[in-house]
């Protein structure tokens, strides 16, 4: 553990996407992405819906001449201090051409990458050689600093510690919608920044069959919020994710209500069987294929749900690099090598059609010479 | 799409896929980079969607119609290209876009040309109908509840992260838990600016708490910016709060039918925008028309303030009715 420098974690990053830029001879990153400029640049905006945060985004632009970076922004007392004046700008309005034409101008000659266009941008940009930005940050992003690890378990902790004051309050009558209040309500009393995700109370039903419509033929996971009072006996699952200074959480458990019964338990007993066996194999050098096949050993069914994956990385995005056991295939795992300062997120389900099944979060970072629990919770999350 | 003669969109924004098939799919803070994840056929009519489910998806939109989410591009655009309709599609409007997607798609839909189908949309989406104004209303009434209980936690020694809590919490019990932005709840120092984020600091008394917080109701949002002062209003207060008044009186004078929108951003202090299914764009060159919604807010004064408005023939309606300040209709 180290004691959170955060002006040390944005130098670090900084330097690594520099070093990216330069090895693959592009000139800037044109990064419009909030996540991405979370990163670039820590420079904060509002958490806010899709709409709203594309429309008063900050766009960072970081060069290879190892300068530090340009930020674009409305929110000013967002932008970190060391930044310095001359490199922080006023908003560009890229949903419009007049907006897309300044931010063009200022971009250096030669190659550049870009995360994401507004279709003004993409106009102006018609000419440009452009390369996608998002592969190129992600192998920045992939590996943290000791910096971005404590901002990832300070943001659990928070997630843990307000899922612990919502917890004796799942019983029966109570609404979905009621745990979210008492959910943000202590988020933001613990110091979170931000709700990065619609708190989800999933009640399961026994069997796929019972529904909702499913279009893989598996589980459905997640659905919308709704009213619904939870009754005893309801499995529910849950899952939750905060912010903390441009760092994902992500808490993820299962909840009988009224008191799990011996099945539930055993189902809960065999999803620590997967994940233990996830982490047995789990040091540097094993790939995301050996994640997938130590799974998959002995199970009868995939033990994950098939539009989402084994495990997942987090960051500032709540779902990055590395992703494990996704459709990008076997091949992309076997190819998808572990190294110290990797996340992983494993997320594997446990279902017994006509029992419903069991889902929860684990969290924890490659080290030298295995992994390190991210959570503060012994033993992992509860069932 | 016809008027713009485009023959396929394919929509990456959330408040886009909502408006033309009226799902609610999870709800996620932040950008998100571009991925076609709602496809209109202009041929068919058709609203296609990336949902593995149909929960939270209307029965208009039937199961043949979802199609899975992906981790792999490709097989996104693999996906979306064997919707019927899609292959032969000449002008395809997008309304965002990545380098990596423009890639696949010229690769696999080579004869078709890429418009802006963000224009499209935001053309669409404008001028509201009855039933649309009506949601607006609703998700106002939640807003205004939620402000009221931040308003009523307003004592000396809470946190400006707390009040942010309380309105959030209070949200969520009227059935609604997202919100439209994160929540500002902070004490304006002097005349400076007022800051959009809450710090930990406690609010004393004769503090002036700038408050600007907003929430989705089935994806519509309800918002408003309010400045209440701690205990009794000073003096000061009270000259703040009618120079705000003076300012904003004007502006909303102004917002009526035919103002481009242009003209009233030149008021310092003024933000002005489009209003619905979230925040929508509204260009300078716009000429705002009846049925529009406008979300307008003032600073000045170290005072903030914002309602949302519906564009009439004759000046605007305030759809907003919470009282300025302590003891204010």
């Amino acid at each position: 553990m180290v004691e959170l420098d955060l002006a040390r974690m944005r130098r670090e990053r900084h330097r690594k996407i520099v070093d990216t830029l330069d090895a693959e001879g592009v000139g800037a990153a044109v990064l419009l992405g909030q996540a991405a400029v979370a990163y670039a640049v820590g420079a904060r905006s509002p958490a806010a819906d899709a709409a709203r945060a594309a429309h008063e985004r900050a766009i960072a632009v970081v060069t290879s001449d190892g300068d530090a970076p340009h930020v674009y922004t409305s929110f000013s007392e967002g932008v970190p201090p060391e930044l310095p004046a001359d490199h922080v700008h006023p908003a560009v309005a890229v949903e419009w051409p007049e907006g897309a034409a300044v931010l063009a101008d200022v971009l250096p000659d030669g190659p550049v990458a870009l995360d994401e266009y507004t279709m003004p941008l993409h106009a102006v940009l018609r000419d440009r050689e452009v390369a996608d930005a998002t592969a190129l940050l992600s192998a920045c992003k992939v590996v943290k600093t000791a910096d971005e690890l404590e901002c990832i378990r300070r943001a659990q902790s928070i997630n843990e510690d307000a899922m612990l004051a919502v917890e004796p309050r799942v019983e029966p009558g109570v609404r979905g919608t009621e745990l979210s209040g008492a959910f943000l309500r202590r988020i933001f009393e613990l110091g979170a920044t931000g709700n990065t995700v619609d708190p989800i109370w999933q009640v399961m039903p026994p069997r796929i069959a019972d529904g909702p419509y499913s279009a893989t033929g598996d589980v459905v996971f997640p659905t919308p919020t709704t009213n619904r009072r939870l009754a005893a006996g309801d499995v529910v699952w849950v899952d939750t994710g905060i912010d903390y200074e441009g760092y994902a959480s992500d808490f993820g458990c299962t909840v009988v209500v009224g008191g799990s019964e011996a099945r539930h338990r055993d189902q809960a007993t065999r999803w620590r069987e997967i994940v233990d066996r996830c982490l047995d194999v789990l040091k540097p050098g094993a790939s995301a294929g050996d994640l997938v096949r130590a799974a998959q050993a002995g199970e009868s069914r995939r033990p994950w749900l098939p539009h989402l994956y084994l495990a997942h990385g987090i960051g500032t995005n709540s779902a990055e690099m590395p992703l494990v056991g996704t459709d990008l295939g076997i091949q992309f795992d076997d190819a998808l090598v572990l190294a110290p300062g990797m996340v992983l997120v494993f997320e594997p389900v446990v279902w017994d059609d006509g029992d419903a099944g069991f889902r929860a979060e684990e969290i924890v970072a490659v080290t030298d010479d295995g992994y390190e629990y991210l959570s503060a919770r012994d033993g992992g999350p509860r069932g | 799409m016809a008027r713009r003669d485009v023959d396929v969109l394919l929509l990456g924004r959330e408040g886009n896929a909502r408006f033309v098939s009226g799902a609610t799919r999870l709800w996620l803070a932040g950008t998100r980079p571009f991925a076609p994840g709602c496809v209109v056929v202009r041929e068919t009519g058709a609203v296609h969607l990336m949902s593995v489910t149909d929960a939270g998806v209307p029965a208009e939109v039937p199961t043949r119609q979802l199609y899975p989410m992906s981790w792999n591009p490709a097989n996104i655009v693999e996906t979306v290209s064997a919707i019927p309709g899609v292959s032969g599609a000449r002008r395809i409007g997008v309304d965002a876009l990545t380098p990596l997607f423009e890639q696949l798609f010229a690769a696999r839909l080579p004869d078709a040309e890429l418009a802006d189908g963000e224009a499209v949309m935001r053309a669409v989406r404008r001028v509201k109908t009855q039933a649309e104004i009506e949601c607006i209303r609703a998700a106002i009434s939640v807003a205004e509840n939620a402000l009221g209980a931040a308003v009523d936690a307003l004592r000396p020694g809470v946190r400006e992260s707390d009040l942010k809590g309380v309105f959030e919490e209070r949200m969520c019990r009227l059935g609604a838990t997202t919100p439209a932005f994160e929540g500002a709840f902070c004490v304006v120092d002097g005349d400076g600016r007022v800051r959009r984020f809450v710090s930990d600091r406690a609010v004393a008394d004769g503090d002036l708490v700038a408050m600007s917080a907003g929430v989705l109701v089935d994806g519509w949002e309800g918002s408003l910016a309010r400045t209440w002062p701690v205990g009794t209003p000073a003096a000061e207060h009270h000259d703040r709060r009618a120079r705000w008044q003076s300012a904003w009186a004007r502006a909303v004078d102004r917002c009526r039918s035919g103002l481009r929108v242009g003209e009233l951003r030149t008021t310092p202090g003024l933000s002005l925008h489009g209003v619905g299914l979230g925040y929508e764009g509204l260009e300078d060159a716009a000429v705002l028309e009846p049925g529009t919604t406008v979300q307008l807010e003032l600073e000045a004064a170290g005072v903030l303030g914002g309602d949302t408005l519906l564009v009439g023939a004759d000046g605007a309606e305030l759809l907003t009715a919470f009282p300025y300040g302590p003891g204010e209709e």
